[in-house]
């Protein structure tokens, strides 16, 4: 005897659906909103790893010149010379205020405005 | 004839409204939200995915990466779409990838293969009508297969059966003309 249309559509709504594993739910959160957080975005690996070969390039350039072990030398000679960095106070005056802005921004100022809309 | 099964209504006529807000919640950093969603439509999508490769554990898999990608491409999802419609979408596109990629190793030209499922209790259940209709189905060839399930799944919504496939309407109605013929030929005593 032949099904008719309406028995078929009948028999079709009523077709339990498959049952999926138990653990389904938990492994598909466990892949996505469980995920643990990559500690760098795909962006910023590429901005990385870009720099870090424009580095490596200059470098090299840098390294492969003639004589460049020389002219390197002379190079932080002069800077070291022309920022005052060969002369003691210079060092001691800088040590001073890398110690002194480090301190700054170790001590925690209380947020006024915060008190004032708390008040 | 006369398939009384139990009847269970599909679970995807869920509120759009309610969809959309747990949406929201999600991109704003509620992982319950998404969790809501998971619950709501993992066994529909399971079951299109079980249906079109007819392999659990493929169906298992094929789920898992279609809520993997829906839940990174939330951002894009377009307010005031179907959850439904856009989740099976993406589960059927990857069915068929995968169905591509077992077509590629086998060389076959429908590869199907048996669900490793199917063991004693099968067997036992033979007589049970809702057996006999899904043993229909899985001989249906796969377009018509994925047809009728998505019938059985969105309901008579032809439009959004015609999206998930991304198939003509009229060749939607087709197909699903002759997937029904098909079962019926199939189921007739």
């Amino acid at each position: 005897m032949m099904m008719d249309d309406d028995a078929l559509d009948r028999a079709l709504a009523a077709l339990p659906l498959d049952e999926p594993p138990a653990d389904l739910q938990q492994r598909i959160l466990a892949r996505t909103v469980y995920a643990p957080r990559a500690a760098l975005r795909g962006w910023e690996l590429w901005v990385i790893a870009i720099a870090a070969a424009l580095v490596g390039w200059f470098g090299w350039v840098l390294l492969s010149a003639p004589h460049a072990q020389e002219r390197i030398t002379d190079t932080l000679a002069r800077v070291i010379a022309v920022s005052g960095l060969d002369s003691m106070n210079t060092v001691l005056w800088l040590a001073a205020g890398v110690s002194a802005t480090w301190w700054i921004v170790q001590l925690s100022v209380p947020d006024r405005r915060r008190r004032i809309e708390v008040r | 004839m006369g398939l009384a099964l139990a009847v269970e209504p599909p679970p995807v006529a869920a509120a759009p409204v309610e969809d959309q807000a747990l949406i929201a919640a999600t991109l704003a950093g509620n992982g319950e939200a998404f969790g809501e969603l998971v619950g709501r439509y993992q066994r529909a999508v399971y079951h299109l995915a079980a249906r079109t490769l007819r392999d659990s554990t493929e169906a298992e898999d094929a789920t898992q990466e279609a809520f993997f990608k829906a839940y990174r491409a939330l951002h894009s999802f377009r307010p005031g779409a179907k959850f439904s419609t856009w989740i099976f979408t993406i589960c059927y596109r990857l069915c068929c990838d995968r169905l591509a990629r077992r077509k590629r190793l086998s060389g076959d030209e429908l590869p199907d293969r048996a669900d490793p499922g199917a063991g004693p209790a099968l067997l036992a259940e033979r007589n049970d009508e809702a057996r006999r209709l899904r043993a229909a189905i899985d001989q249906l060839p796969e377009k018509y297969r994925t047809v009728i399930t998505l019938y059985h799944l969105q309901g008579k919504q032809y439009d959004e059966i015609a999206t998930v496939l991304n198939l003509p309407l009229g060749t939607v109605k087709t197909h699903l003309f002759r997937a029904k013929e098909q079962l019926r030929k199939a189921l007739t005593t």
